[in-house]
């Protein structure tokens, strides 16, 4: 295995070498990670085009900067699959000291508040978000933690891990980012179930979560704010129309797409402003509308078939570090599709959380492409 | 290390991947397929307002086409209630003391008029008129800080000559719900509507279609887009038969007159403030030239609707009453004005001749009476030898009660009610039929009607039998005979016109805005009666010389002094009549001109002001005056001394 070098002539290996990375790339996925990434590209110019034309701006605006970042994450994919997994493992203290330097620089004056949270660095006309890198930096370290106990977590190793976590986790709370935290934890749990540990831990952890959830809401540890979205998310937007109006509208615009939708560009509550953030957070609201039941169906399968290949990938490792990181993407990812989708529906409290690959927003798709090219290259490297 | 672990896990997690997938699915199938058609219906009314453009109401003119209504555009500030409610009580004060700045009214009006339960829950209760056209500005572009605040431009009616004519016009109000029950569309909450006067009887003319813009609205219910337009259409105006100067003159002349009476105290402790009303029509036409009642009331103060205070203050009896129309509303006894229809009776069952002579010594006897049977004329005056024109000229009580006795001895003959019948032709007894909402029918007795009120309430009414005297006294219109104005001067009409009887109308034709004639309002004969011609000629020679002499005991002569009756002759009567007890006399009037060519009827009628001569005649002069186009308009000379 030590002997995988960089590709040094692509078309040559391929003839040559039939366990070679390239003749073993996932095609599913990379086709399932494209096609929503192209419909998010779609849906992102629908939601934007008629507010934009109204402010006087270029109504592609936001489809021009979409495509941009659809196309770097590509490239991220490409840079990320090229190198074999296993080195990103030796910079895996690196990259969770760099993210957590980030997390705490962007707390400085140096980051930016947005909608009360400060989450962001304003670079130019772009935002970046240092908790999605921390998202990636988790999975990497723990993975790493987690190979190397070899299948069983005993309890020091457990409590480095929820050490590994805990400091990222809390660093966004502070911002606060209660969306990323959660999904931080999220890929925490997925990777603490199968790096292997045991099951009266993951009780006993269940049990924490479980009560540390109800210790936040009645010490009021979480802020009005975040208790207000959690629990009836009427948002600063419209304070006349009462509780529960976002996601009353967000349920309304996806009911009405009905079977087959008002058509690309049709949808009026969603063009109407009656969805808020319907490019970022709600875009699964805008397909819901104008595709209907046969398009955002559509768009959840071929979230599965993502889940299903990552998920295969973990499986198909060949060692324990690419089964882990496979298995906390996995969690990311699935984590946030389903909270996304399901707040979008009515099923999960409103938590400011992009739909991967599908909402406006450079940090999020990056990573998202980052992390899928991971799994790519678990996948394609599986036999060398 | 076991290989197995991490993969046995993973399909740990692959379960719960499946579940997630799974109820999400569950989720969109139940969005969109199974209550697709509910989220549908509840986008569709998130994005669509029908907005409705109320027409403009049309205008009101005189019969010379001077304008008496019209609108005026004014800025209001409505509040709906319904989303205030969610705000708590800290929340909705500050709401209100922030728009009461920016209004510029007292926080107080604001809450009172927030308080007031008589619009429904959903309208829009204005809370400030007339505001400045910056505060419109304004509230629309803080429109977040404001729910439930509307600043909008409305036509409300306005009133170039204020009060005049009030009790004609009658005023515009917001639909209640009874209304909006009985009508239903095109009215909805909030639609002005007339409601009195020609305001509400040419409410289909006036009123014109509503139209109705629906547009798209965004979240914050902003308008995004026009989807359709169907712009209103104006409402016609209308004519009246009301002469403006006419109407002024007399306003003018019986708010002179009624000033001069002052308020009573009933026998409950009420005090009670009399009115008085005049009507004048044009016997030709069938129309009402001038009508007025006094005290009166200003629809300008209530354009945006009655206040409580308002309303009770307009209905209170020491103030007057004033939103009663008293000329068609008020019922009096006619006193010496009935004596028209004693003396047409008389003729026409050949009671009397014109001819016939009685001798009037003062005092008259009912005969076949017991005590207390014996009558005077007023003042105790005799008049001596008296025929028919004369009895009329000097109004001789005596002469007139005869006609009724033998007109009772000889019912055999002349049938049981010939002076009631009379009386009904000329349209007594019944509403005028004039077009306005409201009028009351007076009152006939006969003994008919007597001895049915007595059977069926005998407590109430324990008297069932007519005697010889209520004969006597029907003759000069006392007893429980009640007349309306409108019906006095219509009866006056009807001689005047030869027998034709009129409905009287008030409009006399209906117009678009640019004054293209839609439709003229014919005018409405409600009975042609049997004038006998014969009975004509005397019975208006004793009325011209009421008011012209030249015999010096004629009741009317001073109030007609200098007044040009050669050229103008006014045939009148005078009226005095009782109202019970020591109280003083409800002063009438009634007169036809001019006498050789009837143009006009009028009638004056006011409460407790004393003689018909010196308190009604002289406000009858001055409408003369101005109907004649011969005299001047000028404050009214009461005259002293007189009767009757």
């Amino acid at each position: 295995m030590e002997t995988t070098a960089p590709p040094r002539g692509i078309g040559a290996t391929l003839r040559r070498d039939p366990a070679a990375p390239w003749r073993h790339l996932d095609g599913p996925l990379l086709g399932a990670t494209l096609a929503i990434a192209g419909l998010g590209v779609l849906m992102v110019w629908s939601a934007t085009r008629t507010a934009m034309a109204d402010a006087g701006l270029d109504p592609a605006t936001y489809l021009k900067r979409q495509l941009a970042f659809v196309v770097l994450g590509a490239v991220v994919m490409a840079v990320v699959v090229t190198i074999d997994y296993n080195s990103y493992r030796d910079f895996a203290p690196i990259g969770y000291l760099g993210a957590l330097a980030l997390l705490v620089l962007v707390l400085s004056p140096l980051g930016t508040e947005v909608r009360n949270a400060q989450s962001w660095f304003a670079i130019g006309s772009f935002q970046l978000q240092p908790a999605e890198l921390a998202k990636l930096a988790l999975i990497i370290t723990l993975a790493a933690c987690g190979a190397s106990a070899g299948g069983t977590l005993d309890r020091q190793r457990l409590m480095v891990s929820l050490g590994i976590a805990g400091v990222p986790v809390a660093l966004v709370l502070m911002q606060p980012d209660l969306g990323s935290a959660l999904v931080l934890v999220a890929i925490l749990a997925g990777m603490l179930v199968v790096a292997g540990t045991r099951p009266r831990h993951l009780a006993v952890l269940t049990a924490v979560a479980v009560l540390a959830v109800i210790a936040m809401f009645q010490l009021d540890l979480v802020d009005s704010y975040q208790r207000e979205r959690l629990t009836d998310f009427a948002r600063s937007g419209d304070t006349s129309t009462g509780s529960g109006f976002q996601s009353e509208q967000a349920e309304t615009a996806i009911g009405a797409g009905g079977l087959f939708g008002a058509g690309l560009f049709e949808g009026t509550q969603t063009k109407l402003g009656f969805v808020p953030e319907q490019q970022t957070d709600f875009i699964f609201t805008v397909v819901g509308e104008e595709l209907g039941f046969a398009g955002s169906a559509t768009l959840v399968l071929l979230y599965g078939v993502i889940v299903w290949r990552v998920w295969r990938t973990a499986q198909l490792s060949r060692d324990l570090y690419g089964t882990l990181v496979c298995a906390g993407v996995l969690a990311m990812l699935l984590f946030q599709v389903f909270e996304n989708m399901g707040m979008s529906m009515g099923l999960m409290p409103i938590t400011g959380l992009p739909l991967p690959l599908m909402s406006y927003g450079g940090s999020s798709m990056l990573t998202t492409w980052a992390a899928l090219g991971l799994v790519l290259n678990v996948h394609m490297r599986r036999f060398s | 290390m076991s290989g197995d672990t991490p993969r046995l896990r993973l399909s740990l997690i692959a379960v719960v991947a499946v579940s997630l997938f799974v109820a999400l699915f569950a989720r969109l199938w139940f969005l969109q397929v199974l209550t697709a058609g509910e989220h549908e219906l509840a986008a569709q009314r998130n994005q669509r307002r029908a907005i409705p453009l109320p027409a403009t109401r049309g205008r009101i003119l005189d019969r010379n086409g001077e304008v008496l209504v019209t609108n005026r555009a004014s800025n209001v500030v409505t509040v709906d209630r319904s989303r205030l409610r969610p705000l708590d009580k800290d929340e909705q004060e500050t709401l209100i003391r922030r728009l009461a700045a920016v209004v510029d009214r007292p926080p107080s009006m604001l809450r009172e008029r927030l308080d007031d339960q008589r619009l429904g829950p959903f309208t829009p209760v204005p809370v400030a008129e007339d505001v400045d056209e910056s505060v419109l500005v304004e509230l629309r572009e803080r429109r977040s800080e404001f729910p439930g605040v509307e600043a909008e431009q409305t036509a409300v009616r306005a009133y170039p000559h204020g009060s005049l004519a009030a009790h004609v016009l009658g005023y515009v109000g917001a639909i209640n719900a009874e209304e909006l029950a009985t009508l239903g569309s095109p009215y909805r909450p909030g639609s002005r509507i007339g409601k009195d006067g020609v305001e509400k009887t040419f409410e289909a003319d006036l009123r014109g279609v509503d139209g109705e813009v629906v547009i798209e609205v965004d979240a914050e219910n902003l308008p995004v887009r026009e989807i359709t337009r169907r712009p209103p259409v104006q409402g016609n105006d209308i004519v009246l038969s009301i002469d403006l100067e006419v109407q002024r003159v007399t306003e003018a002349a019986l708010a002179q007159g009624m000033q001069r009476v002052r308020p009573r105290i009933e026998d409950n402790g009420q005090p009670v403030l009399g009115g008085g009303s005049a009507v004048a029509l044009d016997v030709d036409e069938g129309t009402v030239v001038a009508m007025a009642s006094w005290p009166t009331f200003s629809p300008a103060e209530f354009v945006y609707g009655i206040s409580p205070r308002l309303f009770a203050d307009l209905n209170d009896p020491a103030r007057g009453t004033p939103f009663v129309n008293r000329a068609v509303l008020g019922t009096y006894s006619p006193g010496s004005t009935w004596k028209l229809v004693t003396a047409m009776a008389g003729l026409a069952t050949g009671v009397i001749t014109p001819e016939t002579v009685f001798v009037d010594q003062g005092v008259y006897t009912i005969p076949n009476c017991g005590r207390g049977c014996s009558r005077q004329n007023a003042g105790r005056a005799s008049y001596g030898e008296v025929a028919l024109s004369r009895a009329l000229t000097v109004s001789s009580d005596v002469y007139f009660y005869d006609i009724g006795a033998k007109l009772w001895q000889q019912r055999e003959q002349v049938g049981p009610t010939p002076m009631q019948d009379m009386g009904t032709q000329l349209g007594f007894g019944t509403g005028t039929g004039v077009a306005l909402p409201v009028e009351a029918d007076g009152r006939i007795p006969t003994p008919e009607r007597r001895a049915q009120l007595n059977q069926q309430n005998p407590a109430a009414f324990p008297n069932g039998d007519w005697f010889i005297g209520d004969n006597v006294n029907l003759s000069i219109g006392q007893g429980e005979l009640a007349v309306t104005p409108i019906q006095l001067a219509n009866a006056y009409a009807t001689f005047a016109t030869g027998g034709t009887r009129y409905a009287p109308n008030v409009v006399l034709r209906v117009q678009t805005p640019d004054g293209e004639v839609v439709r003229e309002v014919p005018p409405r004969v409600a009975a042609e009666v049997q004038v006998p011609p014969e009975a004509r000629a005397p019975i208006m020679n004793g009325l011209v010389g009421v008011t012209a002499g030249p015999d010096p005991r004629a009741t009317a002569v001073k109030p007609f002094a200098g007044f040009p009756l050669d050229v103008y002759p006014v045939a009148g009567k005078t009226g005095t009549a009782q109202t019970g007890g020591d109280r003083r006399d409800n002063a009438l009037f009634a007169a036809i001109a001019p006498a050789h060519d009837p143009r006009y009827a009028l009638t004056v009628v006011m409460e407790r002001a004393g003689f018909g001569a010196t308190a009604a005649a002289p406000v009858a002069r001055r409408m003369l005056g101005q109907l004649s186009g011969l005299e001047e308009p000028a404050p009214v000379t009461f005259v002293t001394g007189g009767r009757e």
